[in-house]
């Protein structure tokens, strides 16, 4: 019944979804992408239409009983597309088709939904609801929109939800504490000139990885390394003389990142002044562990509604703002909202029937966190 | 030349973004809103035209009362994607099936005439890859807030895709820049003031669509300037800025029978335009040479520049809508 009422309004919301997504919005330049989320928002009557001080968009619908804190439903607005891709999104019979749709497009559009839909199924709430398109999130963004946005908020914040295209069925409401960072070997050019054999920067990276292999990590507090990028050199047939290696530690206890960390940096130096190569090692964003319990009334709440609409839920650990709610001490929850593939190309694709009971999800969350499954924590 | 249409006849399509307006002068006017989309092989992009222009400007603002697509048989999904999102879909061969049947796009917006009830017909094509509901009320607004604006042509930014998910930020209308404003500066130099003549995405009032011809190709969008400025003057016609749109990029030898059609459009009308003497028995194939194995071999293309007559002179069309005549 409440997902019928809400496919009702199919056409707006796939507008939604589309206008969103087809302005690009790469980290650090959302500008457009947050005029169109705020011009939404007040073209569909929401009580107040703003930016935060460091531009974050957002938009508050007035809640019954102002005595009561608010409640936050944020989804990034940054992609990992720059602008001079082409941002057409593709409508099929059941999909959508485009670049950053399921990271995160389908999570803004859908919040910029909300309000019709609360219209709609003439939903009010007791607190405020606050709308937040964060800027600045994903890489080098290190969640800067949303560090800002909580760390200004001028009122206590009763509980928040996290929207992500992807995967129906999440519940997230744990994060790992979590270090991602970029090892970059450059070979001074001069070397070439000098030395019969020239080192080879990704030759010296892949010593790097090895010795990254090697190490024993823990199995309590858990902890892993994953190597997720790496690009270097020219040509086929020449000595590359820089490389790039993108990595990510986790760990359920930071101060277990942090001592892997040390690790690697030994590693780096150590790598560096043997082959004579620049090896530098920087941090590109971090964020501490942080958690609900299993047994928290929103996170039992919260199972409770997917398994109502018949979704099963799977909570894993999410690197995200999440954990920015989280370590604030905010009772939060990250949902996914549809089915998708090819998430990261430019042919990500999202199923458009399970959206529906992925917004049917969030509304079942939302009521529950009013009806006050975070107040007693 | 005295460039003052430009100025009083040149709008932006934020003007008219308060919607709620817009729908508040047609209902004053009792007038109603057909949208056209003319189709061919769009399965990629009509849905989300179907889709945004329902939700924005038929279930949110009343301000389109229906939307069609005029189908020139697709071999692609386009027509099954049209109807589950809910248009009204027909096959162009379907529409006055009496009538000697042609394919092209001015085929699809002359039988839209027949087959549409608006009192303001917007056409807008099928292939926009960012299409949003600007398009459409950019047009229709200079439509219902001046009284003497019957027909409103498109302009916008002209970003090309190049390859197959990159852009290029500028680029396109070469045909415009290379043939129409040429001819229009040697014959007509005030209607070089419109700035992208060619663009696909027009509206008007039936009193004026049904009352000219329409090649049944490439030269519609020439013809309706030339014939809505002959027979009313300019002062009728404005032009909006919709911002952007991404084109196709087209290569060199399409544009060269696009400006044939182009041309054939223009050459048709020396006698009403007053355009002095050209050959009259012009001939109908555009040639173009391609190298094959080292020899040059023509590549002939045949491009007719057939034109349906005003549909008001078709009686089917006066037995359904019994016009005005004069």
């Amino acid at each position: 019944m409440l997902v019928d009422e809400i496919k009702a309004l199919r056409d707006t919301i796939i507008t939604n979804i589309v206008l969103i997504g087809q302005v690009p919005a790469p980290t650090f330049k959302e500008k457009r992408r947050s005029s169109l989320f705020q011009e939404r928002l007040a073209e569909f009557g929401v009580d107040e239409v703003t930016t935060d001080g460091y531009r974050n968009p957002i938009g508050i619908i007035r809640g019954t009983s102002p005595e009561k804190p608010p409640i936050f439903v944020g989804a990034h607005l940054d992609t990992f597309f720059e602008r001079d891709i082409v941002h057409n999104y593709t409508i099929r019979e059941n999909t959508i088709t485009g670049p950053g749709i399921l990271d995160n497009s389908l999570g803004v559009g859908v919040l910029v939904s909300l309000p019709i839909i609360f219209e709609r199924l003439g939903l009010r709430f007791e607190s405020d609801v606050v709308l937040a398109g964060t800027i600045q999130s994903i890489g080098k963004g290190n969640l800067r929109g949303t560090r800002h946005l909580l760390k200004t908020w001028p009122t206590p914040i009763r509980g928040a939800i996290c929207l992500e295209g992807v995967e129906l069925g999440r519940l997230n409401y744990f994060s790992d504490g979590m270090i991602r960072g970029e090892i970059v070997c450059r070979i001074p050019e001069e070397k070439g000139v000098m030395y019969k054999f020239t080192p080879n920067a990704i030759l010296i990276l892949n010593e790097v990885i090895n010795e990254i292999l090697n190490l024993r990590l823990s199995q309590r507090p858990r902890a892993r390394i994953v190597i997720g990028k790496i690009s270097g050199g020219a040509n086929h047939g020449k000595i590359a003389y820089d490389a790039t290696l993108g990595f990510e530690i986790r760990s359920d206890s930071y101060k277990m990142v942090r001592s892997i960390y040390n690790d690697l940096r030994d590693i780096v130096d150590g790598i560096g002044h043997e082959n004579e190569a620049v090896l530098d090692m920087k941090t590109i964003s971090n964020l501490k562990a942080a958690r609900l319990k299993f047994n928290h009334p929103l996170v039992k709440s919260t199972a409770e509604v997917l398994k109502t609409l018949g979704i099963k839920p799977v909570s894993k650990s999410t690197e995200s703002a999440l954990s920015i709610f989280l370590s604030r001490k905010i009772p939060t929850v990250t949902l996914g909202i549809t089915h998708g593939e090819n998430s990261y190309t430019h042919n990500a694709t999202m199923e458009i029937e399970p959206m529906f009971k992925g917004i049917a999800q969030i509304i079942g969350v939302l009521k529950a966190i009013d009806s006050g499954v975070c107040d007693e924590q | 030349m005295n460039n003052s249409w430009l100025k009083e006849n040149t709008f932006h399509y934020s003007e008219f973004g308060d919607l709620s307006r817009l729908v508040d002068e047609k209902q004053k006017k009792n007038l109603k809103i057909s949208l056209c989309l003319p189709t061919l092989n769009e399965e990629k992009t009509i849905a989300k035209e179907i889709i945004i222009m329902k939700s924005e400007l038929m279930s949110r603002f009343p301000l389109v009362d229906e939307l069609v697509v005029i189908d020139s048989g697709s071999s692609d999904n386009t027509v099954a994607i049209a109807r589950s999102f809910g248009a009204d879909v027909y096959n162009a061969n379907e529409i006055l099936p009496d009538l000697e049947q042609f394919k092209g796009k001015g085929e699809n917006l002359w039988k839209a005439l027949y087959i549409t009830t608006g009192d303001i017909i917007v056409y807008i094509d099928a292939d926009i890859k960012n299409i949003h509901h600007r398009f459409a009320f950019g047009l229709i607004g200079p439509l219902l807030r001046f009284d003497k604006i019957k027909y409103v042509k498109a302009f916008y930014d002209r970003p090309i895709s190049i390859g197959k998910n990159r852009i290029r930020p500028t680029g396109g209308g070469r045909v415009t820049e290379l043939v129409i404003r040429p001819l229009f500066s040697l014959f007509f130099p005030e209607l070089t003031q419109i700035l992208q003549p060619l663009s696909g995405e027009y509206a008007g009032f039936r009193e004026i669509f049904e009352k000219i011809p329409f090649p049944i190709g490439y030269g519609v969008e020439t013809s309706m300037i030339l014939d809505i400025y002959e027979k009313w003057g300019l002062e009728v016609i404005a032009q909006v800025d919709l911002d952007r749109r991404i084109h196709r990029n087209q290569d060199t030898k399409a544009l060269g029978r696009m400006s044939f059609a182009i041309l054939k459009t223009f050459i048709n009308r020396q006698k009403n335009l007053g355009l002095g003497e050209f050959k009259s028995n012009l001939y109908d194939e555009i040639i173009q040479y391609n190298l094959v194995e080292n020899e040059y071999q023509p590549d002939i293309f045949k491009i007719a520049g057939l034109e349906r007559p005003p549909i008001i002179e078709i009686p089917e069309y006066c037995q359904k809508f019994k016009p005005n005549v004069n």
